[in-house]
């Protein structure tokens, strides 16, 4: 589209300067911020326990404190549920002799039980005579 | 270093359009400078910012004019609070040694400052920036044709207002 003669006479109007001192003002303001975000982007990490963890907490702070605040409940509950009463180490008192009596009974019957299963087992060791593996695992199974 | 020429090739490539542009929407040498310093600041801050823009003077000239909208939006805010606020309005043209242009400058300033805000934008990328339509659309963030009706209801409007005084210098 051709600009009519009146687009034409707009067009020829001459716009203001900008103020030539204003360069100088704008760049050092623009590159003053530009020097301070890569000064502070460029710092060295401290390795400070608190700086750590503000660097390490700072994507997600409110889930970490969630999930602090949930270990601390954790932890709440487990100790109002232990036992409080001290734990006394208390004197057993001595078996009654019958006890013992019955006691020492039922250790010799184990002994016999013991001792006539492994008379049983030296006999069948010395009956057994080499078969096939596969009849071995047989006996195995039964 | 390169990025502080990257910053001063810019200024001396785009400053001039974009304060002309900035003053006429905001009509204030003051505000004009200060979202002009804005925006340098940004750049400065985040040089990635043009990374990958083909036009830059369309590119730059839209983050001005969002810019102005916003400090515009906050000017209304203040200027309901304080009804008698007074605003120094300055004429976006080049004064002129011929009493005529002169007149017809001053006259258009006037004629621009009644235009609503948004034909306003586009007439002066039409006319000084000598932006196309799709330009034009670009920059703003506007429907091409959106773009071609506002230019074309701004001039009839600059058109009928100036007529007499063109008429008589023409």
């Amino acid at each position: 589209m051709k600009p009519d003669d009146f687009e034409q006479k707009l067009q020829r109007q001459a716009l203001r300067q900008i103020p030539a001192e204003w360069r100088e003002e704008i760049l050092k303001s623009a590159n003053d911020a530009g020097t301070v975000r890569r000064v502070v982007r460029g710092r060295p990490r401290e390795t400070s326990l608190p700086n750590w963890l503000s660097t390490s907490l700072w994507p997600h702070p409110k889930a970490w404190a969630g999930l602090a605040a949930v270990w601390v409940l954790i932890l709440a509950v487990d100790f109002s549920n232990r036992d409080r009463s001290p734990v006394r180490a208390e004197k057993s008192t001595p078996p009654s002799p019958e006890v013992i009596v019955e006691l020492k009974q039922q250790q010799r019957l184990l002994a016999e039980l013991i001792g006539s299963r492994d008379a049983r087992d030296a006999d069948r060791s010395k009956q057994s005579i080499p078969r096939p593996r596969s009849e071995h695992a047989e006996i195995l199974m039964v | 270093m390169r990025r502080g020429t990257d910053l001063e090739r810019l200024y001396d490539e785009h400053a001039q359009s974009l304060y002309a542009y900035l003053l006429n929407f905001t009509r204030n040498e003051a505000d004009t400078r200060d979202l002009l310093q804005d925006l340098f600041i940004k750049l400065a801050r985040d040089p990635a910012w043009l990374a990958g823009i083909r036009d830059e003077r369309a590119f730059l000239i839209r983050l001005a004019h969002n810019a102005a909208i916003d400090l515009m939006r906050r000017r209304h805010v203040r200027e309901r609070m304080k009804e008698n606020l007074a605003v120094e309005i300055i004429s976006p043209f080049a004064p002129s040694g011929d009493l005529d242009e002169q007149a017809f400058r001053a006259a258009l300033a006037r004629a621009l400052a009644e235009l609503p805000p948004d034909q306003r934008t586009v007439v002066h990328l039409k006319l000084w920036e000598r932006f196309t339509f799709e330009q034009i659309a670009e920059a703003l963030g506007i429907p091409l044709n959106t773009a071609a009706s506002r230019y074309r209801y701004g001039l009839d409007k600059l058109r009928e207002r100036l007529r007499p005084l063109y008429e008589e210098i023409k």
